[in-house]
């Protein structure tokens, strides 16, 4: 019995702790069903660039590592290190659901600057 | 007049104190349904792939099949080669999807592929955008690019 109830427990915090870690809190990911999962051997070749939704002004929040870049030029540099140190880097932007198209857009130019040519939308299931 | 106590109490060599199974079966169910509970409402992260336009140099020749636009305005109106497609309030796009499904089916059956341009407008939302992509992917359509925007 209590060997039942530890494997159930082990199981059940796997499967939490593996999804929860990433989600930011701070901006909710559009919905989109039909996405795709996440490849797993793709996992350690991805980056996140968090683009977080300021009703004040319409525009976007660019944030990379917890860091908040208020010049999103600064990231180019960074990003173009990235993809030298790891040829196969995968951007993922994760934008909020409100932010505008052209500030993505923006976000979608400094990657490309950076020569990285991989990108994904991230979204959730729900 | 006073009782004397200690000759009820067990002698400390008789107290038992082997290892209590019931209270740990307990604590173990209670964090297991802890689990359980927070297990119902994970939000998943998935992802759509594309590939950025023009930044990436080939080294044969590419034949460029054709081009299909699908414009986004700000109100979240969805244009597929300047034909307006389903409402703006319309999350699923159906009749997006659908026409999308049977370009595909078309081009697989000339061999040939359907390359998707997205337009989006710099006041439309993202969500919008994402919702599109939701519906090439149900139309199984992997050709996606966004049309390269000017550096401000």
């Amino acid at each position: 019995m209590i060997d039942v109830l530890l494997v159930l427990l082990v199981f059940f915090v796997m499967i939490t702790s593996a999804e929860v870690l990433k989600v930011d809190k701070n901006l909710t990911l559009p919905v989109s069903p039909n996405a795709k999962k996440r490849e797993p051997e793709m996992a350690k070749h991805e980056m996140a660039v968090n683009l977080r939704y300021d009703a004040s002004t319409n525009k976007g929040v660019l944030v990379m590592d917890d860091r908040v870049y208020t010049d999103w030029q600064e990231v180019v540099p960074i990003l173009s290190e990235s993809k030298k140190r790891d040829p196969k880097l995968r951007i993922v932007v994760r934008g909020d659901a409100a932010v505008p198209a052209g500030e993505i857009q923006r976000a979608m130019n400094l990657i490309g600057e950076a020569g990285i040519a991989d990108i994904a939308f991230a979204s959730s299931n729900k | 007049m006073k009782k004397k106590r200690s000759h009820k109490r067990k002698h400390s060599s008789e107290v038992h104190l082997g290892f209590q199974i019931a209270p740990m079966i307990d604590v173990v169910f209670v964090i297991l349904l802890f689990f359980i509970v927070q297990a119902g409402d994970i939000q998943v992260e998935n992802s759509h792939v594309t590939q950025l336009p023009g930044r990436v140099e080939s080294a044969e020749p590419v034949e460029l099949p054709d081009e299909v636009s699908i414009v986004v305005e700000d109100d979240g109106q969805v244009y597929l080669n300047e034909e307006p497609m389903d409402e703006p309030a319309s999350k699923n796009l159906p009749q997006l999807a659908s026409t999308l499904n049977g370009l595909r089916e078309a081009a697989d059956a000339t061999k040939t592929k359907v390359l998707v341009t997205i337009y989006a407008n710099e006041l439309a939302r993202y969500e919008r955008v994402v919702d599109v992509l939701d519906a090439l992917t149900r139309a199984q359509i992997n050709n996606v690019t966004f049309q390269a925007g000017a550096p401000e």
